[in-house]
């Protein structure tokens, strides 16, 4: 058959539709109670699971700030070695996630066990930061931080920064 | 050049084949269907993936989240079992085209993220899935302009001729 043919068919046309309907009308009945929970702005920040992690919480520029500020938390860059070198929040730890995710884990051990962990990225809508947070947590880190305003944000506040 | 139309003529002859279209439809529609419950299982996952492409916003990848996979399950269904397989197949190689376009723009974009392909047992955008999806476009396109859906639930209209 030609695409031409297959395209002026109206059962084609047809079916699309009903597939499409019968998709949207499932999706909705079977995630009613997660698009309640999206409704109540509880995925704004990220998709992720309160229950699966308590104790992980996002934090705006001025909360990280003061945080970094008082020497209260330890700031951790998820950004790539290069990224960093370019220039970063004073005395933050290096930990790119590419390195972590490729099994670097002893990198971790180089993590105060204590103190809460204040995680950044590039910023905009940069993700590496939170998918560290979540390895962190499930290596025993659970007072963890996840600045999303980021690098980029940081940088416009015009804070100081470390080469 | 007489050896040339022998051999597409046995290509032709296999790609017409009732049982190898078949065989085709199982296939495919086998891992869309195994694509899309790994996806509905974990929808905070996906959704999370989705985002990972930094190419729609959060409510989008929410939306996409809950509903593509379920796209993917029922034309999955829908070409094995035989109810608009036209449909389907077409629906199926229109995605399989979107995603090899995503991976690649995404990969241009130098954004290293997780395919999100099948859920928790997921894989990296890379070069590999492109091939990989390319592989699968080409079935889902033999499939497509197949002449005839034999062992169909619903036969197809009389305007399609065998």
């Amino acid at each position: 058959m030609k695409l031409r043919e297959i395209l002026s068919d109206r059962e084609t046309w047809q079916g699309l539709a009903i597939i499409l309907g019968l998709s949207v009308f499932l999706a909705v009945i079977t995630q009613l109670g997660l698009i309640r929970r999206f409704w109540q702005g509880e995925f704004k920040q990220a998709f992720i699971n309160r229950q699966e992690f308590p104790g992980l919480v996002f934090v705006s520029l001025a909360e990280a700030e003061s945080l970094w500020a008082s020497g209260e938390a330890l700031l951790v860059d998820s950004r790539s070695r290069e990224e960093y070198a370019a220039g970063h929040v004073p005395g933050a730890f290096s930990l790119p996630l590419v390195e972590v995710k490729s099994g670097q884990e002893d990198l971790l051990r180089l993590l105060p066990e204590d103190k809460p962990l204040v995680v950044y990225c590039e910023g905009g809508s940069c993700q590496t930061s939170l998918a560290l947070a979540k390895i962190l947590f499930s290596k025993g880190f659970k007072n963890i931080k996840v600045f999303s305003g980021g690098w980029e944000e940081w940088l416009q506040a015009g804070l100081p920064v470390e080469k | 050049m007489v050896a040339g139309r022998v051999a597409r003529r046995k290509i032709t002859m296999v790609l017409r084949n009732k049982v190898f279209l078949l065989l085709l439809r199982l296939i495919v529609g086998g891992v869309f269907i195994w694509a899309a419950v790994s996806k509905i299982a974990d929808p905070l996952t996906f959704a999370q993936d989705v985002r990972n492409y930094r190419l729609v916003g959060q409510t989008l990848s929410f939306l996409t989240a809950i509903i593509l996979p379920w796209v993917e399950l029922i034309a999955g269904l829908f070409l094995i079992i035989g109810i608009f397989p036209r449909s389907s197949a077409l629906l199926i190689s229109g995605l399989l085209l979107f995603f090899i376009i995503l991976v690649a723009i995404t990969m241009l974009r130098g954004i290293d993220v997780e395919c999100g392909c099948f859920g928790t047992f997921s894989r990296r955008a890379d070069l590999w899935l492109i091939i990989e999806d390319t592989v699968w476009l080409i079935m889902a396109l033999v499939l497509l302009f197949s002449p005839a859906n034999e062992f169909c639930l619903l036969k197809p209209g009389s305007r399609v001729s065998n």
